[in-house]
């Protein structure tokens, strides 16, 4: 009895987390309603429910509503509910909130309709926000020429520490376009527009003609920003090794209160190159014009946020179009790029609209850019970090000016770094799923508990977490520079083996299944210890596959809907049964 | 501008492609069976011919970085065209 009494208690904690788990809850605002009424509801059965409403005022939505009967009404919540629930219902397709949307703020440059980057990114709501006024970012670069659209844009002194002078012109034509991206001028009835246009530029040129540059110089170049006043470095550029020198700038720059960011870098390899992957650099990966990651981008350990970096495999509209440098005549031309460096200069304008409005911590620039970032579900192999950057809920939530605890931690648990060996992802762990099947294990132990030995066996532990979760912590663990997919396989159940390897969330059915626990009770069944691990398998896998059943029953071949579920289900069944028969032999055996 | 000296690098040989890398403003690379490498400071000029298949002598630069950030960044000593 008392058994059945944890067991009620068990489930009904589970319906409670999976009743709030984050779904499509968010909400937006409004203070009027919308009738939408049916197109086969004639004029005078309208006119009748809408009189019927004269104490809220209902109204066309305007002069063209009338051919689709959508009227508007003031009202909250409580008033769709109530509506919802009476005669009106019958006569409508819809009765729903009327969300207020905000203000766009469009820029007037002939060529922004080409910059799919800035709107992927939602840059029109937030320049009604932010514009970056007052902040100075440093662009580490090839050096920044004045072209056209640029003349607009406020400059700072900065420096040429390849020829060692003051005037850092660009000879390459890399670091214009960088530079372009973060603050072209806008609203000039010319070319393209820049994320943070009325931020001011730093040019510090630390690559050549040819597109590189020593370690020493770059140090260099972070601490004469850190001393001129720069709010924010960009670093479109990375390769080498680990340099002392180099971790130590970034840490006085850090330390200065500067917001450091870097390209992630564009060898398609997981894990990001230095510096990007150095404390206290935000790692930015590159996506397409689809939002999938670019084929050349960077990914797994290190990586920190995506933004759009462009692929001009399929034409140069796919690309980042700034105005740069043409090098062989130094005149001004418009030109689309593709590269991680590209992807990082929208996140330091982000970043410098983040400072201008009021947070000066580069560790809460930081956090503010996480947690505002789009998150990506399924995001195994960390190709997007913390998700897509979203300059308007970044500015949003930047002027929004609370900081609750528990955003702080779970920033902290989702971005822990641990130097530069290891580096865990949270994201990838899907904490509340693999939870919920350990918890199912052991409460199914606990129903056959009359059948265990006391105390239970270390082994039939190992069982029930194997079986159930795998050791799951370990699927947001990467060791730089070694492939992640061994830690993956650890970290997985065995009905998740099948896809592990790959990365992929989706269950393979010749695991998730009950030919595993079969097999290993088949081999292990006659041993007088392992058997334990068998039998506790078998009630982990039974766990495993319900959990995945009710919250994410996707399988290969099957799919997602209610044959995976019955699939799934019935297998769980089998599972449990083989345990309960096992263990009831051994019991007469005994 | 500060040359850290690159001698303790070894020597190494390698054997590709030659190619144009895209990315950025585009640079030289050298394709190789296990790894792409960064030819530094696009030098010497008259290996820079798209799809020449080349052996090449010369050590990695760690103290280098660059825009294109395609792989490792090898400075070039001596080459050899193939076939």
């Amino acid at each position: 009895m008392k058994r059945l009494f944890w067991f009620a208690l068990f489930l009904a904690a589970i319906l409670w987390a999976i009743g709030s788990y984050p779904g499509l809850s968010n909400e937006g605002e409004f203070d009027s309603i919308i009738l939408n009424f049916k197109d086969d509801v004639d004029v005078a059965q309208i006119e009748q429910q809408v009189a019927s409403l004269s104490g809220f005022s209902p109204q066309l939505n305007s002069s063209f509503s009338d051919i689709n009967h959508v009227y508007v009404l003031e009202g909250d919540r409580q008033l769709i509910k109530q509506l919802k629930q009476s005669d009106l219902k019958q006569y409508t397709q819809a009765i729903e909130p009327n969300y207020i949307y905000q203000a766009l703020e469009v820029p007037n440059d002939p060529d922004y309709a080409k910059q799919w980057n800035l709107k992927a990114i939602n840059m029109e709501q937030a320049w009604s926000r932010s514009k970056g006024e007052g902040v100075t970012v440093a662009v580490i670069d090839t050096g920044v020429s004045p072209v056209k659209d640029l003349a607009d844009t406020a400059f700072v002194p900065g420096y040429d520490f390849v020829n060692d002078k003051e005037d850092a012109a660009d000879d390459n034509g890399h670091g214009t376009h960088v530079a372009g991206t973060v603050a072209q001028s806008t609203n000039n009835n010319y070319g393209v527009a820049g994320v943070a246009y009325k931020a001011k530029l730093m040019p510090l040129k630390v690559l050549s003609a040819f597109g590189g540059g020593t370690v020493s110089d770059i140090a260099d170049a972070i601490r004469f920003a850190a001393d001129q006043g720069a709010d924010v470095i960009n670093m479109s550029l990375g390769g080498g090794g680990r340099s002392q020198v180099m971790e130590e700038a970034i840490a006085y720059a850090h330390d200065k209160g500067v917001v450091i960011v870097a390209a992630a870098g564009n060898e398609n390899r997981n894990s990001a190159s230095f510096p990007a992957r150095y404390d206290h650099v935000i790692a930015v990966s590159a996506l397409d014009s689809d939002g999938a990651r670019a084929p050349y981008s960077n990914f797994g350990a290190g990586v920190n946020i995506s933004a759009p970096g462009g692929s001009t495999q399929s034409g140069n509209g796919q690309g980042i179009l700034q105005e740069t440098v043409d090098p062989r005549t130094g005149d001004g031309v418009f030109r689309a790029l593709q590269g991680t460096s590209m992807a990082s200069p929208h996140v330091a304008g982000v970043a410098a609209l983040i400072r201008a409005s009021g947070v000066s911590d580069p560790d809460r620039v930081a956090q503010i850019l996480y947690e505002s970032a789009h998150g990506i579900e399924h995001d195994e192999l960390n190709q997007f970090g913390a998700g897509y950057l979203d300059a308007e809920a970044a500015v949003k939530l930047a002027q929004r000016g609370q900081w609750p605890f528990h955003l702080f931690f779970r920033w902290l648990w989702q971005t822990a770094f641990f130097k530069l060996r290891l580096w865990f992802d949270a994201s990838a762990v899907p904490v509340i799923p693999k939870l919920l099947m350990i918890g199912v294990a052991y409460s199914l132990a606990v129903l056959v508990g009359s059948y265990l030995p006391n105390p239970w066996p270390g082994l039939f532990h190992g069982g029930l977490i194997l079986g159930s979760a795998g050791l799951f912590l370990l699927r947001g663990l990467y060791i730089f520079d070694l492939p992640q997919w061994p830690l993956r396989l650890l970290g997985s159940s065995i009905p998740e083996w099948g896809t592990a390897a790959q990365a992929n969330p989706v269950l393979n059915p010749i695991t998730a299944s009950v030919l595993a626990p079969l097999l290993l009770l088949a081999f292990l069944l006659s041993h007088p210890s392992l058997k334990w691990y068998a039998i506790g398998s078998a009630l982990g896998v039974g766990a495993c596959l319900t959990v995945s059943a009710v919250l994410d029953p996707e399988c290969l071949w099957i799919g997602s809907g209610t044959w995976a579920r019955v699939y799934l289900l019935v297998n769980a069944a089998l599972s449990v049964l083989l345990a309960y028969l096992s263990l009831q032999s051994e019991a007469n055996q005994a | 501008m500060t040359n850290p000296s690159s001698d303790q690098e070894e020597t190494m040989t390698l054997e590709g492609v030659v190619e144009r890398s895209p990315l950025g403003m585009g640079t030289w690379s050298i394709v190789c069976p296990e790894q792409t490498v960064e030819i530094f400071q696009a030098q010497p000029e008259d290996i820079l011919q798209e799809g020449l298949r080349v052996r090449v002598t010369g050590k990695t630069r760690p103290d280098v970085m660059t825009l294109a950030m395609i792989g490792p960044v090898f400075e070039v000593d001596h080459f050899q065209i193939l076939e």
